[in-house]
This record gives C-alpha cells, structure tokens and sequence, in this order.
C-alpha cells in the first residue's frame, strides 16, 4: 500500500495538484455540482419508486438519471485528483474504505436495477404504484447515496495521524 | 466586532466548535451536504425534466416537490446557523459568504417564478412549457452551481478564523 501510495504521490498529475491552488477548490465545487446531480436525478427516481413522489413518468424519470451519470464521471475525474494530489489521506483513512465499499454496492445495485426494475419501467404510468422489486431496489439506492455523502464528508475527521 | 466575539461564544457554536465528537462538526456539516442533496438535486431535476422533455407537471406532484426541497432548505438553515455560530468571525468578515446568501435567495426567486409555467392546468393533458420557463430552467441550474461554488470558497478565502484570536 505505501508503494502504491509513494508512486501516486511522485506522478505529475500530483505534483500538479499540489502546485496550483485552483485546482483543489475547483474540483471540489464540480464534485459538488456533481454531487447534486446524482442525488437528484438518482434519488427522485428513487423517490418516485418507493412513492414519496406520484404524478412523474417513472421511465421519463430514468431518461434523466443519464444526467446522473454524468454527475458520477465528473465525481470520479474529480476523486481522482483528490487521491492524486493526497493519496495518504485515503489510503489509511476508514471513512474512504466505507465510501468505496459502499459505492461497489451501489454498482451492484444498479445491475439488480437493470436487470429486474428498468423493463418494467415502461408499464408504469406517473401514478402507477412500482412493484416491491423496484421499491426494495430503490430504497437500497438511497440508502446507499447518504452512507456514500456521509462517508465523503467524514473522510476530513478520519485523515491519518501521522500525517 | 463585539456580535461576533458574543456569537462565538454562545453555547451551540462552542459545543459545535469544541466537541471532540463525530456527531459535532463532521455530522453537522455531514446534514449541510444531505441538505444540498435535497434541495439541489430537487431542483436540479426538476430543471432537466422542464429543459429535456419540455413538459409540465400537475399541482400536486409540484408541491410535492416544493416539500422536499424546503425540507432540505430547513436541515441546510438550522445546520447553516449552527455552523455560522461555530466559526462566525469567519464567514461574516468574508464577501463570499454574503455572495453566497444572495446567489441562494436568488435561485430560490428563480424557483419560484419558474412553478407557474411548469404547472399542468389540466390534471392528466402532458402540455408543453414555454421559452420562458426553459430559461429559468437554465438559470436555476447556473445560480445553484454558483452557489456550491461560493460555498466550496469559504474554505479558502476567509481572512478571519476567531474574533477572539484576531484582537486579543
């Protein structure tokens, strides 16, 4: 592990993390645009689903999660500036451990979603109740979504203390 | 100057700044991002759904909406205070966490203007919106990343920690 973290650390890539000021606060702000565009355009679909939200298509719904995706590359380009620019403050760090573990799941869940809730998205009109597959993955992808917030925001409270 | 060494001392933005526990700070700062979530992923949305399929929405599911997202502008109020009481030498000698303020209230207006050209007159006929709500549609989206961005630069553009620290 340290090897892996001594080579990230001697890239350019973190070098130039570490030597110009903007790019930390910057890609910060657009891991947060990204941050509300996942947890919106996921999360009302969710919403939708699970019922807290009637009167939206749910396939129209999932027409705009690919604005999710989108807010997931720009989440992903942006983390990996983070990890560049620090790689000891994630790679010893519990807080980022929970955040990776819980975005595989959240992975995983997207293939349940693909695999037993997307065909059936088209059957269901904006009032239509969703069947309790959807509902069980929706609530899943939710939940996952705050331990995946939670876990980002702790990951400053949780830095190594040798650092 | 006397308000803000007052402020900094007041119970919650002692407790807030002190605590050495998780359910402090790093919570509270954790539910100031759920509240973004909330309010911004919201709205966001329901700026994609105006900009992408054209489309209005009934009454009901527009005030459903408008719930959700004043529920996060509450946990982001309550949990904003709290965090301003922490540090508020900080935020209150900085220009940016004004510049912030307005940019919130201003996407807050935007939302607002946009719900009457959004609503469905008919329950049920999927009607189309006009120019005008598209473009608040879009202006919605670029006055809530500005917003984010304001806030992200609190971090770094402070000149002030403590009142009490800056004129002892």
């Amino acid at each position: 592990m340290s090897e892996l973290v001594e080579w990230i650390a001697s890239t350019r890539l973190s070098w130039a993390v570490n030597n110009y000021g903007w790019i930390w606060p910057t890609a910060e702000t657009l891991h947060f645009c990204a941050l509300a565009l996942i947890a919106g355009a996921v999360g009302m679909l969710d919403l939708r689903l699970l019922g807290a939200v009637k009167g939206l298509s749910p396939a129209r719904l999932n027409g705009l999660v690919g604005f999710g995706y989108l807010g997931l590359a720009v989440s992903a380009a942006t983390g990996v500036l983070f990890i560049a620019g620090a790689p000891d403050q994630y790679f010893f760090n519990a807080a980022f451990r929970v955040k990776v573990a819980a975005l595989a799941l959240a992975g995983v869940n997207v293939l349940a979603f693909h695999a037993l809730v997307a065909p059936k998205l088209a059957a269901l009109g904006p009032d239509d109740d969703a069947p309790r597959a959807a509902k069980v993955v929706a609530a899943l992808s939710l939940a996952l979504l705050i331990v995946i917030m939670c876990a980002g925001r702790m990951l400053t409270f949780f830095r190594p203390l040798f650092i | 100057m006397e308000l803000l060494l007052w402020l900094e001392r007041t119970a919650p933005g002692v407790w807030l700044r002190e605590s050495p526990s998780i359910f402090a700070f790093p919570t509270v700062l954790f539910l100031h991002t759920l509240g973004l979530a909330l309010l911004v992923g919201v709205n966001a949305t329901l700026d994609l759904w105006v900009l992408k399929y054209r489309l209005r929405v009934a009454p009901a599911t527009l005030t459903r909406l408008a719930q959700l997202m004043w529920l996060g502008f509450g946990v982001n109020a309550v949990s904003g205070v709290w965090l301003l009481l922490a540090y508020p030498a900080k935020a209150l000698t900085n220009p940016v966490f004004y510049g912030k303020l307005v940019l919130i209230a201003l996407a807050i207006v935007a939302f607002d203007r946009l719900r009457p050209h959004v609503v469905a007159a008919t329950p049920g006929a999927a009607a189309a919106v006009g120019p005008r709500a598209r473009t608040l549609a879009a202006l919605s989206l670029g006055l809530w990343a500005v917003a984010i961005l304001a806030g992200r630069l609190l971090a770094y553009t402070h000149t002030m920690l403590m009142a009490e620290e800056a004129f002892r």
